[in-house]
């Protein structure tokens, strides 16, 4: 078997559909391949999704590999992936950057000895392999050039690309890779699982966000009220996050949730570029700050200067009535 | 036990902020680093909470030696500040190349530890303030052979095992881990501590060990290197919304949403 030149891995830990990112990720790796003159192919772990041949003919993807897995810990994760470089060497491999991938992308990286580079936003191949990546939350970008020929380990932040289908699309094999992970023994237990409640801000539609401008935490209550009046969910600045005024499933920002809502609507929130990295795929962004001079008017496309605890109420009343129209 | 802390030294990212919004982010000569003399270096803040989850363990009633760890040549300054708030230990590791990549700082860090003997617990930021990577923890766990609990906000020990509060995107998760491990901290630790004035004087006495990349025998574990850095442009085009009330503001911008058709 020859060796894989551009790879995506997915982990399906449970029955779906394919996110997003996973589509963008491809979108960016068969270009890649391409440049390379080589393949994109495919790994999913776990489950797979009802729609992954579809998507990975819409994308030119040339192979398709699946390996089942009872369960998708880190350990399993890192076991798994070993065990396919060994079989395909990948030149290149790509993990759309969430949570999890945050792990199994560097220790797998640890495990080949290979190079790895997080945050990616962009992949060059010239005469070396070079990847552009976020740096200080955005405010610059770093463009990393791996030194050797070894396989190379990226994550791709969720906005890198835009997904776009392939020319043509492609007749992807269907390939099914075996290997044993029943003796693979998770060093992590879970004694205590989170508890995740409703809808997650990543999906949401519409965002309503505080941030320290708020003045006090009692003011919150009016990113809530307007969220729901507009038929969002609420979000939040770190601060007012340590803080307590809310808790921190509701961080957007470069360590917390990263969104892509049609509309972020931010008030009192500065515009640190941390924050802005978990906000500004956002289609539109609508910021109230009293500084004229705020960093977030630079991002946004509508913009009120003024004090956030007069329009708030405003903004309540008037989005109640649009919807009684 | 012995517990290590990696530190790593960065430009304060709430300057680089600064700069960035005026437009005053400058990169030097060489493409590639930031030349702002008057951004302040400091301990990345995750590693402060790192260092303050190890004191916290200690205020628990665990016995244990904190031994701060950072690579990069005069750091002085960072490990004094770890002393002076409970430190024994301080070290940093000399590079052969000062722009050493996350894969070189991952092998001295690891071959520091296999040397001075076995950890029980090795303590790190979830990731660096500077160039956001995250990866060294990971890195450091492979080579080392322990797990690697990421994302934490606190710690506990029973008996010869930890029980880890990580901070998940689907909120708290509580896992056991047996053994040694590598854990990485986050904000949520809350605030860390600082020294008393008398502790800060007395830590100006203390130097650190200063190894270097041929006493630990780490060469040619460099993977990538940073070839240029650059601020992104960032297109402006904010419509101001203006109106002579609170209330007429907020009519014209949820009107303007609907025109634009943002809002349904
Ligand atoms: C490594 C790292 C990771 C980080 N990760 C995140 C992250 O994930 N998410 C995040 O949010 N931050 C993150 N931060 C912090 C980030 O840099 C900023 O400090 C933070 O986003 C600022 O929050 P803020 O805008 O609420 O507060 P501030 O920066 O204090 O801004 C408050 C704003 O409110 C305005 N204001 C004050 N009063 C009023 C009023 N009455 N009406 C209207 N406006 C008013 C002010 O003009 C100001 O612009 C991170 C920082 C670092 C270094």
């Amino acid at each position: 078997m020859g060796s894989t030149t551009v790879l995506l891995y997915s982990a399906c830990p449970r029955e779906g559909s394919t996110p997003e990112e996973a589509r963008s990720a491809l979108t960016l790796g068969r270009a890649t391949a391409a440049s390379l003159g080589g393949d994109l192919e495919w790994f999913l772990l776990g489950a797979k999704p009802s729609d992954a041949e579809a998507i990975a003919a819409e994308q030119g993807v040339a192979r398709l590999h699946h390996c089942a897995a009872p369960e998708l810990g880190a350990d399993t994760q890192v076991a798994a992936l070993e065990a396919f470089c060994a079989a395909h060497a990948p030149r290149i491999i790509l993990f759309c950057q969430d949570f999890d991938s945050r792990v199994v992308a560097p220790r797998l990286a640890g495990r080949l000895g290979a190079g790895v580079v997080m945050n990616a936003v962009a992949i060059e191949t010239g005469e070396a392999l070079r990847v552009t990546a976020s740096a200080f939350g955005g405010d610059t970008r770093g463009v990393y050039e791996f030194t050797g020929d070894g396989t190379a380990v990226i994550g791709l932040q969720p906005n890198a690309c835009l997904p776009e289908a392939a020319e043509s699309p492609s007749a992807p094999e269907s390939c099914a890779f075996e290997t044993d992970l029943g003796a693979v023994g998770e060093r992590i237990v879970v004694i205590e699982a989170a508890s995740s409640e409703g809808p997650r801000l990543e999906e949401a539609e519409i965002i309503v966000s505080g941030g320290r401008g708020l003045g006090a935490s009692e003011n919150y209550h009016w990113i809530e009220e307007l969220a729901e009046a507009l038929g969002g969910m609420a979000g939040a600045s770190r601060p007012i996050v340590d803080e307590g005024w809310t808790d921190a499933s509701h961080q957007v920002g470069l360590t917390g949730r990263i969104t892509r809502p049609a509309l972020y609507l931010a008030a009192g929130i500065s515009g640190a570029s941390q924050h802005m990295a978990g906000c500004g795929a956002a289609k539109a962004i609508a910021a109230i700050n009293k500084d004229p001079d705020a960093a977030i008017f630079r991002y946004a496309r509508y913009g009120i200067v003024g004090d956030c605890l007069e329009i708030l109420p405003e903004l309540v009343r008037a989005a109640k009535e649009q919807r009684h129209e | 036990m012995k517990i290590y802390v990696f530190v790593k030294r960065v430009l304060d990212p709430d300057a680089v902020n600064n700069y960035a919004l005026v437009g005053k982010l400058e990169i030097g000569a060489d493409g590639r680093s930031l030349t702002q003399t008057a951004i302040p270096d400091l301990m990345n803040a995750y590693d402060e909470q790192a260092l303050e989850v190890a004191l916290r363990l200690r205020d628990a009633g665990t016995e244990c030696t904190i031994h701060v760890v950072t690579v990069g040549a005069d750091r002085t300054a960072i490990l004094r500040h770890a002393a002076s708030i409970g430190a024994d230990e301080i070290s940093e590791i000399v590079p052969e190349d000062p722009e050493v990549d996350v894969h070189t700082t991952a092998a001295l860090l690891a071959a520091f530890v296999r040397q001075k003997g076995t950890p029980d617990l090795v303590l790190c930021g979830r990731q660096a303030s500077d160039d956001d990577q995250g990866v060294v923890p990971a890195l450091v766990a492979e080579a080392l052979g322990l797990p690697l609990v990421n994302v934490a906000k606190a710690i506990e020990k029973h008996g010869d095992s930890y029980r880890v509060t990580r901070v998940t995107p689907d909120g708290d998760e509580i896992v056991a881990v047996e053994g040694a491990a590598v854990v990485t901290l986050s904000n949520e630790v809350g605030d860390p501590r600082y020294p008393t004035a008398a502790k800060k004087l007395k830590a100006r006495r203390v130097s650190p060990e200063v190894v270097t990349a041929s006493d630990l025998g780490v060469s040619g574990a460099t993977r990538t290197k940073l070839v240029q850095q650059f601020v992104p442009d960032v297109e402006q085009n904010c419509e101001f919304i203006e109106g002579a009330s609170p209330a007429e503001i907020a009519d014209r911008l949820i009107e303007r949403l609907r025109e634009d058709r943002v809002l349904p």
